[in-house]
């Protein structure tokens, strides 16, 4: 059997259209590989682990953010289209260049250990001995997950109207995921209203094509809302 | 005139200038004054969930369910379609004048937990309902009144997966295990959220469900019937 698949050249601007044999189980990653293999060796694409694992593969398949390596061919009907994330600069053909996301990272709020754990005696400071239960860092540890792909910020319309103006979903759950740690001693809620967390208006977007299957709204983003409105609502 | 149009212009969000708002309002507002023509006694122990306790709070109501967050989902996609579904289009026509939360009507939303304090206080009337409709005859149960026990229980399972419960249990800690009653706390911690994970359900099903009783009720004054299930 055989499939069209549609895979865009920043050389041409436009989607080029290629005929790939299809294998039971082949993903949209197998039949790129293909393509590179066989007919055009100079299309530009990243892929590490090919399992879901590393998050490199990331690209918009029929409009939807979703890992090359995870998408199936048989899930997909009709012609397949492979665009690179729009909401990054592209750099060639399937590879962007998010190197804004690590600026975001550098300017969040870091980990700071709370004053709880920290002992000053004879002038000597160290770390005391506590326990962390299982069931306070449960919630923080949901974030842990996130494999940065960046799909999430790719599907945020908030992000494509708002440019900058919006931290996106990926970098709430980052925060959430220091705000809600019991050892931490910061509070982020300043950061993220700075930061466009407001934009967000709760549609879903994120958690519906997360890889990681991290529910970002209903327990990063409206958490952290909610956490606002007890300082400074409206 | 033009002046005072721009004027209004630039204090509605952009949201607010589309066929699909403009027909979602003209709805409820037929909705609301429908209720308020149409109104129905007691009938049989019956009282009809809208008339509970009295329609003037209706729209305290409405703004609960306005502000929650998952209705708020349900009408960002297909009221204001931002967006509309979660395909990144090229045109991107559809999200071009979305301003969110910035601006102030959206900025209501954000008083949600104040609408749900006020709906915590509405939920006894419905039970208190279910009860008087059990207490027309103690020797009938009737379906009427397992109808409306049910949808009792349903608004209160709305209301208590809320997501704004969620951060007043607990949500707004770090640290279960600095409070007292640590382990406690925890477990309806979780209780509320799975609820809160089902809140969409919740939120869906039990509009559908008071409007269903509603027309129920009304039916069985129509046709002056009463169905009973069981003789004691
Ligand atoms: S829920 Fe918020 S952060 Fe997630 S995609 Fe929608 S607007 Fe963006
Ligand atoms: S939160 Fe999910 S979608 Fe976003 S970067 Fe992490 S794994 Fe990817
Ligand atoms: S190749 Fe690693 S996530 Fe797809």
């Amino acid at each position: 059997m055989e499939r069209k698949i549609k895979i865009f050249s920043s050389k041409q601007e436009r989607l080029i259209e290629y005929t790939v044999p299809i294998e039971h189980g082949m993903v949209v990653l197998d039949a790129v590989i293909y393509v590179l293999e066989h007919f055009d060796s100079s299309i530009s694409a990243r892929w590490n682990c090919k399992a879901g694992r590393c998050g490199s593969c990331g690209a918009e398949i029929n409009g939807i953010p979703s890992l090359m390596c995870k998408t199936r061919l048989d899930s997909i009907n009709g012609d397949i289209e492979v665009v690179p994330m729009k909401v990054f600069p592209n750099v060639k053909d399937l590879v962007v260049d998010p190197t804004d996301t690590w600026r975001i990272k550098k300017a969040m709020p870091n980990f700071k250990i709370s004053e709880m754990v920290i002992s000053k005696s004879s002038g000597i400071t160290a770390t005391k001995n506590i326990t962390l239960y299982e069931y306070d860092v449960t919630r923080a540890q949901e974030f842990k997950k996130c494999i940065e792909c960046f799909l999430c910020l790719d599907s945020c319309h908030a992000i494509r109207v708002h440019k900058s103006a919006y931290i996106g979903p990926m970098h709430v759950a980052k925060a959430a995921s220091l705000d809600m740690n019991p050892l931490d001693s910061l509070d982020r809620r300043d950061f993220l209203d700075k930061n466009g967390i407001r934009f967000c208006n709760v549609t879903k977007c994120c958690t519906e094509v997360c890889p990681a299957k991290i529910k970002i709204t209903d327990n990063a983003i409206i958490p952290e809302k909610e956490r606002i409105n007890d300082k400074k609502i409206i | 005139m033009k002046k005072t149009r721009n004027i209004i212009k630039a204090m509605l969000p952009p949201e607010f200038r589309s066929i699909r708002f403009f027909s979602f309002l003209f709805l409820m507002a037929l909705a609301f004054v429908a209720l308020l023509i149409f109104r129905i006694p007691k009938y049989k122990g019956y009282i009809d969930p809208f008339y509970s306790p009295t329609i003037l709070i209706l729209p305290a109501i409405a703004l609960f369910r306005l502000t929650c967050y998952a209705f708020r989902k349900s009408y960002n996609r297909h009221v204001f379609t931002h967006p509309m579904a979660c395909i990144v289009s090229s045109s991107n026509d559809l999200n071009k004048n979305y301003t969110g939360e910035s601006s102030y009507v959206f900025r209501i939303e954000n008083l949600h937990r104040y609408f749900m304090y006020f709906s915590v206080l509405i939920l006894p009337f419905f039970y208190y309902d279910a009860y008087v409709s059990f207490a027309y005859n103690f020797s009938l149960i009737r379906l009427g009144s397992i109808l409306l026990l049910a949808d009792a229980i349903i608004l209160s399972l709305y209301v208590f997966s809320c997501h704004s419960v969620r951060n007043l249990i607990g949500g707004n800690k770090d640290c279960f295990s600095c409070m007292k009653f640590s382990i406690s706390r925890k477990k309806i911690f979780d209780l509320q959220s799975f609820l809160n994970e089902h809140h969409e359900f919740f939120a869906w099903f039990s509009l559908a469900f008071i409007i269903f009783i509603d027309l129920f009720i009304r039916a069985m004054i129509a046709f002056h019937f009463d169905i009973i299930l069981l003789h004691i």
